[in-house]
């Protein structure tokens, strides 16, 4: 199959939400080395100056916070864009939106929102989120219109969920476009949510993307990978941003990137 | 025990002076400043890079941090403070917010990470709702009064987050064995500065704040509010109020600043006027007598209280001269006043003119 070259491949950096282990040094070599402050945010300056596309702050229970993390590292960056992945039960739509409506006036729109779903159970719970099964997915798709709504002017909503009346952001904070949403998951409810509210569907490696990016129309495809070795056959099928966790971004945006893009 | 002096940060966008209401720092006014134009085209800074600037002569001036406000009108305040985090020294960011938008494991997994940052400068400033229809703006549906429970039972989830091993079954919240990773664990509790003068608000305050915020009032009434917590508290917590300061090498000049904004401003009501906020209510009380002439204002020597015609914010400020408005801030802190959250406008250079001219001349309390 011919690539589609008016789709280039974009490449993303999965960014560190833990402090790294130093290596030891021996006894006998003066120590001076200063703490590692901000792994995240030197990370994501080594994939702008590398030219890559995106970074991608995980939601990660064992590590720091991601919208946190996210509105240091668009500080920090002058091009990239910066996706933040959380569950909706970490706030009110209105509260989310408001909140990112701020860091996309002080970052120029670069802010995304990778919008988590399914969480494993006892994850959940431990964050507070005893929601279950299908209700995971008609929260999501409220919270997304809800969350969509507010930035476009009077807005008024009673769901199963949520409410408010009389919202809607005044401008300025209605001016920035609302962050792109990427989505995933393969169950019809999930597919269904994508269809509705995602800009980019976000795909594992092991997914039938044959038979599940037919369903998906009008989308961008993306894709987490733990290696880049496939890179070609998966941009042959569609796919163009490429969610990949390295340690070497400068390597990634000099050799990988380029290697790609040539086709 | 020193006395923290914050200085406020302009969320909603910052006035270069009281003598005309625009806003036009921070990109809520067209044609303003950060964002500005260059060539006709955006110049490609953003009300971050301004309010940068405020922290920053906020902390060089002799100011513990700043009060982050948050209106639905205003940009995000833990936005702005995990934006601007690692451009700051000793700056403590007071982050307000109402326990209704974010969840508790959420509010401690946020905190965490920005302490972690900033090496616990994060300060917060609890409001449990400005109230009325502002509430159902946000998308928030409880009550006044049962607001309040949710604030304590948000604080107690908080806390027990942050301590770890957490679970809770509660009336707003319930979490199972929640708390923070090890990345994040072990770090300082924020101090929390907490605001409402209603009955309830006076009770919840008693249990979980360690200041109690409120705004300038005239000081006899001040005294009495203080002396309601007290009596509500088993242990009581220390005092902070919000000031807005219009001070000058002179007095004539500080009120011909004031006449001239008076002169000028808007006919119609300010973002205050809505709601059911109990300290807006009190506010309005003191001044029904005053008459519309600005002077008839000024309920006591130096404390006027037409702010809120002039600018977004409460309607008690000081204005007077260096001497008397320092004057003014010790006998506050003779009356129980622990803390300050001072503000003026513009944000900036009356950062730095409140810091060379006076915090120099504080006496500190006398009794």
């Amino acid at each position: 199959m011919a690539r589609d070259t008016t789709s280039p491949s974009r490449f993303h950096v999965i960014l560190p939400t833990r402090s790294p282990v130093r290596a030891e040094l021996p006894a006998f070599v003066s120590d001076v080395r200063p703490a590692l402050a901000d792994p995240a945010g030197r990370t994501a300056v080594a994939a702008d100056l590398a030219g890559l596309a995106g970074a991608l702050v995980p939601f990660d229970p064992g590590g720091q916070e991601s919208l946190t993390v996210a509105a240091n590292v668009l500080r920090r960056t002058r091009h990239l864009r910066v996706v933040a992945e959380f569950h909706p039960g970490v706030a009110t739509p209105v509260y989310a939106a408001k909140l990112s409506a701020s860091l996309q006036r002080f970052a120029a729109g670069r802010l995304g929102w990778q919008v988590a779903v399914d969480l494993d159970p006892g994850v959940a719970r431990a964050q507070g989120d005893f929601l279950t099964g299908d209700d995971r997915y008609a929260r999501a798709e409220e919270f997304l219109t809800v969350a969509k709504g507010v930035g476009q002017g009077t807005f008024d909503f009673r769901g199963d969920f949520y409410e408010v009346a009389g919202g809607g952001f005044a401008p300025p904070l209605s001016a920035p476009p609302f962050p792109e949403v990427y989505l995933s998951g393969t169950s019809p409810r999930a597919l269904a949510l994508s269809r509705r509210h995602a800009d980019v569907h976000v795909f594992s490696a092991d997914d039938d993307l044959g038979t599940l990016i037919p369903e998906l129309p009008g989308l961008r495809y993306g894709l987490r990978l733990s290696s880049l070795d496939a890179v070609g056959e998966y941009a042959a099928q569609g796919v163009t941003e490429f969610f990949v966790q390295t340690e070497d971004v400068y390597h990634l945006g000099e050799h990988v990137k380029e290697r790609a893009l040539a086709g | 025990m020193p006395v923290d002096i914050y200085w406020r940060i302009h969320m909603e966008g910052d006035q270069p002076s009281l003598r005309r209401r625009v806003r036009s720092r921070g990109g809520f006014t067209p044609g303003g400043t950060a964002p500005g134009t260059r060539d006709g085209l955006d110049d490609g800074y953003s009300h971050a890079d301004y309010m940068a600037e405020v922290a920053r002569a906020a902390e060089e001036s002799g100011f513990v941090g700043g009060l982050l406000p948050n209106f639905p009108h205003t940009d995000d305040p833990w936005a702005a403070a995990a934006t601007l985090a690692r451009e700051t020294t000793s700056y403590r960011f007071m982050v307000a917010f109402q326990p209704g938008f974010l969840h508790p494991v959420q509010a401690a997994r946020m905190t965490a990470t920005l302490q972690q940052a900033t090496g616990g400068r994060i300060v917060y400033n609890v409001i449990s709702g400005g109230g009325g229809p502002a509430q159902l703006w946000w998308g928030d549906k409880v009550d006044h009064d049962d607001r309040y429970a949710r604030t304590s039972e948000f604080l107690d989830v908080l806390k027990g987050v942050w301590e770890g091993g957490h679970t809770h079954h509660g009336r707003f919240y319930q979490v199972e064995d929640a708390g923070l990773p090890e990345e994040l664990a072990g770090q300082p509790f924020p101090e929390i500065f907490f605001s409402g003068s209603s009955p309830a608000a006076i009770d919840a305050a008693g249990r979980h704040a360690d200041y109690y915020l409120s705004w300038l009032e005239p000081f006899e009434a001040l005294a009495e509010k203080f002396d309601a917590v007290r009596a509500h508290s088993d242990t009581p917590p220390r005092f902070a109020v919000r000031v807005d300061l219009l001070a000058r090498e002179s007095e004539e000049e500080a009120w011909e600043e004031i006449r001239q904004g008076w002169q000028a401003r808007a006919a119609e009501e300010g973002h205050a006027g809505r709601g059911d906020s109990v300290g807006v209510r009190r506010s309005r009380s003191f001044l029904a007598e005053a008459g519309d002439d600005y002077r008839g204002l000024e309920v006591a020597p130096n404390v006027w209280g037409g702010f809120s015609a002039l600018r977004d914010g409460p309607a008690f400020g000081l204005v007077g001269d260096y001497h008397q408005v320092a004057e003014r801030l010790d006998q506050l802190l003779d009356l129980g006043v622990d803390a300050f959250i001072l503000a003026g406008v513009p944000h900036l250079e009356e950062a730095r003119r409140v810091g060379r001219h006076v915090l120099p001349l504080l006496k500190g309390r006398t009794s």
